[in-house]
């Protein structure tokens, strides 16, 4: 395991940002802490990079138990969300930055012999990472001349520079508009699968997750809702929350599912079939969207099916139909049943 | 309406100022006495004094070192006000700005209670290890550094707020120990107010008058300063003299705010080259 956080809490004030996390991140995977604003997954990463400290609990990186290191001494890299590069740098600078400073096969001082070959190793790394990062014609720039997504990319290379045993991103896309992010997303799953360093990103975007993540943390609350791989937070969600949280949910009958697993007949007759009446019908895109008034039931269902389903299923508001989940349906108890179950 | 009220700026600056300076100008040019020779050659004399040699040495030296304690400590006190959280520190801002709401006279008047050998707090126990302040060139030093203080602080204090944390949280992020991401990250980002500052601070050093008076003891080659020696001179029926030594003092004040607008006018453009990109 490459980052090991055992029963760390924080909290500010009354407020309770973490309480109480356990969870092991495993080496060279792309794991993303997913979670709504405020729910305590910045102040978790920013925990493991040491830029603040947990009130009681312990942070172990490679092995070592880091929860009392500085953060220089821990060896992460980190991107912040508004990249904090350096703005009197150039881009080849801010690059260089970590592989100068270093005490031990950094920059030696001027009056050292070794100093002109220091510089060499240092712009041929920096070269190499600005290939990698495809900033090689911007070198001489400085940051203001460049786009948000290449500032993003810039800080992730003055991150990679140091050879982290883990790179941190916090809300890494998240000032960038939406088709940069995009991109950037694709472009970062690319960049580690060819570097492989151990990688946690946090965002509250659960497509940007299901993307790239090899494995997501759900939290909420300051507490961890659950872990897993993209397919079994989607197919099997622990609970009511990360159902809602990883896609658009809809309530019928006893249980809450996707609308898209629902299974609509202008005919009765299917066994466990709910009858309601059709009250909108949206198209949007691909799909059509059904606003279903289900006998019984206080709050409506909505139903997505194809637009080839629906022009099949030929469907109107006033028309009376039968809904039941879809064989194979994810689903969770709805959390406050209040509905006397009809079936016909 | 807009010609009226630049009308009525225009004549209040005149009055305020431009009348007045014109007048310290015009005099110290002018002849001495009838048939007496003026201009440049006399005014160039005068200064040649060695008293006023000496009052111009001694501000000179009280206005370095004055900037220098004040750059170093302003900077200092300014990352701790804005990068630390800790109790008193809304009462250390405020004591921060006093010395720009205080009297100078009362500033020079407190150091005296506190350091004079006779009646000060400290002053019998600073004698005792043979340092006088009051009297002396550090009390002079002590007592400008005082008045000029939040100068420095105050022009610092605001860029700080404005960068946030994130670059030099990055840096130790990196590997930068705390003077690597001060030297390497802060220093740089807060160059232009930190100069800005200390120019600042060096006009009102160099023309303080209040604060010195009291401390000093003020007589010829001894603890006169240039602004000390524009009074005594003034008083005492020696006039042209006083004219230009006070001229000298306008030219470096002119000087300074020289310094200072060409300083800001590269830090507009940075800041612009920034908001053009998106």
């Amino acid at each position: 395991m490459s980052i090991e956080v055992r029963g760390v809490s924080k909290t500010y004030g009354d407020f309770v940002a973490l309480g109480d996390i356990n969870v092991s991140l495993p080496t060279g995977q792309l794991t993303a802490l997913l979670g709504p604003s405020g729910g305590g997954k910045s102040t978790l990463l920013r925990i493991i990079a040491g830029l603040e400290s947990a009130d009681s609990g312990s942070v172990e990186i490679e092995g070592t138990d880091a929860t009392r290191l500085p953060p220089q001494k821990r060896n992460v890299g980190f991107v912040f969300q508004h990249y904090a590069v350096f703005k009197h740098m150039t881009v080849a600078k801010n690059v260089a930055f970590g592989l100068e400073i270093r005490t031990h096969g950094g920059l030696r001082p001027p009056w050292a012999p070794q100093r002109r070959r220091d510089r060499e190793r240092i712009r041929a790394k920096v070269a190499e990472l600005l290939e990698l990062v495809h900033l090689s014609q911007f070198a001489h720039r400085l940051p203001s001349q460049l786009s948000g997504g290449q500032r993003q990319r810039l800080a992730l290379a003055r991150a990679l520079a140091v050879e982290p045993s883990v790179l941190l991103l916090d809300e890494p896309f998240g000032a960038l508009d939406a088709k940069v992010r995009k991109e950037l997303r694709d472009w970062l799953r690319r960049l580690h699968d060819e570097v492989h360093v151990t990688t946690v990103f946090v965002t509250h975007d659960q497509e940007e997750a299901l993307e790239v993540a090899d494995e997501i943390v759900v939290i909420n609350e300051g507490r961890i809702e659950q872990i897993g791989t993209p397919d079994q937070l989607y197919d099997e969600p622990a609970n009511d929350f990360v159902m809602g949280f990883l896609g658009e949910v809809t309530r019928l009958g006893p249980v809450r599912l996707r609308p898209h697993d629902i299974e609509l007949s202008p005919t009765p007759g299917a066994p466990g079939a709910l009858p309601g009446l059709v009250t909108r019908a949206l198209r949007v895109g691909f799909e059509v969207r059904y606003t279903v008034e289900v006998d019984g039931q206080a709050e409506p269902a909505l139903v997505v099916v194809s637009r080839t389903h629906a022009r099949a299923l030929d469907l109107d508001p006033g028309a009376r139909v039968w809904l039941r989940p879809l064989t194979g349906a994810t689903s969770v108890a709805a959390p406050e049943p209040r509905l006397e179950v009809a079936s016909a | 309406m807009t010609l009226a009220l630049r009308f009525l700026v225009i004549a209040y600056l005149a009055v305020l100022v431009v009348w007045p300076l014109w007048e310290v100008t015009s005099r110290t040019f002018a002849p001495t006495e009838r048939n007496a020779a003026g201009g440049v050659a006399a005014f160039l004399e005068r200064l040649q004094d060695p008293s006023v040699a000496y009052a111009f040495s001694l501000t000179g030296t009280v206005a370095f070192w004055a900037v220098l304690i004040n750059t170093v400590f302003g900077v200092g006190i300014s990352l701790l006000l804005v990068r630390y959280q800790f109790p008193g520190r809304r009462v250390l801002s405020v004591l921060v700005d006093l010395p720009m709401s205080v009297s100078p006279v009362v500033v020079g008047l407190a150091l005296v209670l506190a350091y004079s050998s006779g009646q000060g707090w400290f002053g019998e126990a600073l004698e005792g290890v043979g340092i006088l302040i009051i009297g002396t060139t550090p009390g002079l030093v002590m007592a400008t550094a005082f008045v000029s203080l939040p100068l420095v602080v105050r022009e610092i204090v605001p860029v700080l707020e404005e960068v946030g944390t994130d670059a030099e949280l990055a840096a130790s992020s990196l590997g930068a120990s705390g003077w690597q991401t001060f030297r390497r990250i802060t220093l740089p980002t807060i160059k232009w107010a930190v100069v800005y500052g200390v120019v600042l601070s060096m006009a009102r050093s160099l023309g303080e008058f209040g604060a010195v008076k009291i401390v000093s003891p003020g007589a010829e080659f001894r603890g006169e300063t240039a602004t000390i020696l524009i009074q005594n001179r003034y008083t005492n029926y020696e006039e042209p003299t006083a004219y230009a030594a006070a001229f000298v003092l306008v030219l470096a004040s002119v000087l300074a705010l020289v310094v200072v607008s060409l300083l800001r006018k590269p830090e507009h453009e940075s800041e612009n080259l920034q908001e053009v990109s998106p």
